[in-house]
């Protein structure tokens, strides 16, 4: 049975790499032998086989966690699980839910190519760069934080100046702080269960590795920053803290718990790790619901706080809520991919399907918590 | 029949008011320029003034890259040139004119940039209508600088000796020097 979920879980991998390739952009040249325009002429069929992966993989999901609570899946193969995770999802094609890939390729490459200021400089002002045939984001400066622009010059140079190179180098690099991260939340939590939660979350998997999501990469700098920081290396652990923040800045509000564990550490009292990853969950949650200030709340924000939240599996109520929120974020995809527009209905929408997972549990633990005192 | 004389002098007043009007609701204006030039900034003096500055070498830095050295001299260029202006409408001559001497310095610096990143194979259609444009917009300024400027002025500040500032010179020398571009 368990043999069967975990290769079950590596063919819906495989599908779902192969399915990524349906939303090629048609001004995407590089990529042009494998444009079918099968989205754009089937958008029902579409919605449809995207909303069953995401059942599918929150299902596998739920498996994988049963199967650690009955403690049947070993560290082992939770360590294949996320090499299977991390070898097949590279080869998807990233585009699918978000475009901003392109955007790291398109600073880096204003950056490193061009030699000019990506914060000044927008990729649109160089007239006749084939990036500018499908990136949507071009007349705009860098959005993200110095160090990611610096951090982003290795796939770059290493890309040699062929974009699906590039493009795969960029997948490949922000795969391994997937890894680190995995292995971090390992190291500090000694908890396999810590481990699934964060590296098998559908949510973490799909925005990371198939969209390739920098977020991932200040998590994963925020995390160096608490183990070294419960190693009393606090040093260290501010060093790693700016470079998170200086990935996409919504770290620095994770500075405070920093200078409270100083205090504490200064005054000899012990630090208790699970309050410190419950306030900093709290914290980054609060940052992502105030991220709509900015644009709009990005699905892929959720991994500030689902990162903290793995930490965190004794509080299940928690660890179910995250769990329906992360589904129905995954779901806002859902409005655009069948309307083909960001206005209209799709915005109602878009809420409507984030918040009624949560809803449903919320009701749910209700129900079930009246039917037990009653009981 | 011949028109009645009441009817051909309403005719002849209808006419001349037509001229008047005509005459008086159209002006004679130059070629204006629809670049945008920045709000007057701290002026010389004042206690910002000094960060201005600082700020100004450490942007040099930060603007690096041709196009990004491009953007550069011509922002402090803009900005001297309304600053230089403000004073000359304040009557602050010496001022003015030390400011119109580095909007100058920063305007030259600009097309270099360009030929540069021409060099380097970037396409620079647009930077050049931007400069051409800007360029338009500085000469309109300094013409109406130059009209309510004294030809030269004598500058006698206080226990030391007097300077004597060539300003229609150098407002023409301005001129010249944005012309190059137009």
């Amino acid at each position: 049975m368990k043999k069967l979920l975990i290769y079950g879980y590596c063919c819906l991998l495989f599908f779902f790499s192969f399915f990524s390739y349906l939303f090629i952009d048609p001004g995407l040249l590089y990529l042009r032998n494998f444009y079918t325009g099968f989205f754009s002429e089937n958008r029902l069929v579409v919605i449809i086989l995207y909303t069953l992966f995401i059942c599918l993989f929150f299902l596998t999901y739920y498996l994988f966690i049963k199967l650690v609570r009955s403690e049947k899946l070993p560290l082992k193969q939770i360590f294949l699980l996320i090499v299977a995770n991390v070898s097949i999802l590279l080869f998807s094609y990233p585009a699918i839910l978000s475009f901003d890939i392109f955007n790291y390729i398109a600073t880096a490459k204003v950056a490193f190519f061009y030699h000019e200021n990506p914060y000044i400089v927008m990729p649109y002002e160089f007239i006749g760069d084939p990036l500018l045939l499908f990136m949507h984001a071009a007349n705009k400066v860098a959005l993200y934080a110095p160090f990611w622009t610096l951090l982003s010059a290795i796939p770059h140079l290493l890309g040699f100046n062929n974009f699906l190179i590039t493009l795969f180098n960029l997948k490949f690099f922000i795969s391994l702080f997937y890894v680190a991260g995995a292995f971090l939340v390992w190291k500090i939590s000694k908890n396999i269960y810590s481990v699934v939660l964060f590296a098998l979350n559908p949510l973490i998997v799909i925005e990371t590795l198939v969209s390739s999501h920098n977020d991932i990469v200040m998590m994963f700098f925020a995390l160096c920053a608490f183990f070294f920081a419960f190693k009393k290396k606090f040093i260290l652990a501010l060093l790693f803290l700016f470079f998170s923040i200086f990935i996409k800045y919504a770290t620095i509000v994770l500075l405070p718990i920093f200078i409270y564990m100083l205090i504490k550490y200064k005054s000899g009292e012990k630090i208790d790790q699970q309050n410190i990853f419950l306030i900093a969950a709290f914290l980054m949650f609060i940052v992502f619901l105030f991220s709509f200030l900015r644009e709009e709340i990005y699905p892929w924000y959720a991994i500030w706080f689902l990162t903290f939240i793995s930490f965190l599996p004794k509080k299940k109520n928690l660890v179910v809520l995250s769990t329906a929120l992360s589904f129905g974020l995954l779901l806002r995809y859902v409005p655009f991919m069948f309307l083909g527009t960001y206005f209209g209905l799709t915005p109602l929408i878009k809420v409507c399907v984030t918040v009624i997972p949560v809803f449903i549990v919320l009701a749910w633990s209700l129900i079930s918590k009246y039917a037990k005192k009653y009981n | 029949m011949g028109i009645p004389f009441k009817k051909f002098k309403m005719r002849r007043y209808f006419f001349v008011f037509f001229v008047i009007f005509f005459l008086t609701s159209t002006k004679i204006t130059f070629a204006q320029s629809s670049y945008v030039l920045p709000y007057p900034s701290a002026m010389p003096g004042s206690i910002s003034y000094k960060s201005h500055i600082l700020s100004e070498e450490l942007q040099k830095y930060w603007y690096f890259g041709n196009f990004g050295q491009f953007y550069y001299n011509l922002k402090q260029s803009d900005k001297y040139l309304v600053e230089a202006k403000t004073l000359f409408e304040y009557k602050q001559y010496l001022l003015g004119y030390n400011a119109l001497l580095k909007s100058n310095e920063y305007f030259i610096k600009i097309n270099p940039f360009l030929i540069k990143a021409k060099i380097e194979g970037k396409d620079i259609s647009e930077k050049s209508k931007i400069l051409d444009m800007a360029s338009q917009k500085h000469v309109e300024i300094l013409v109406q600088i130059e009209k309510n400027t004294p030809i030269e002025f004598v500058w006698t500040p206080e226990k030391s000796s007097a300077t004597k500032l060539l300003l229609r010179k150098s407002i023409d020398d301005s001129i010249s020097v944005r012309q190059k571009n137009i």
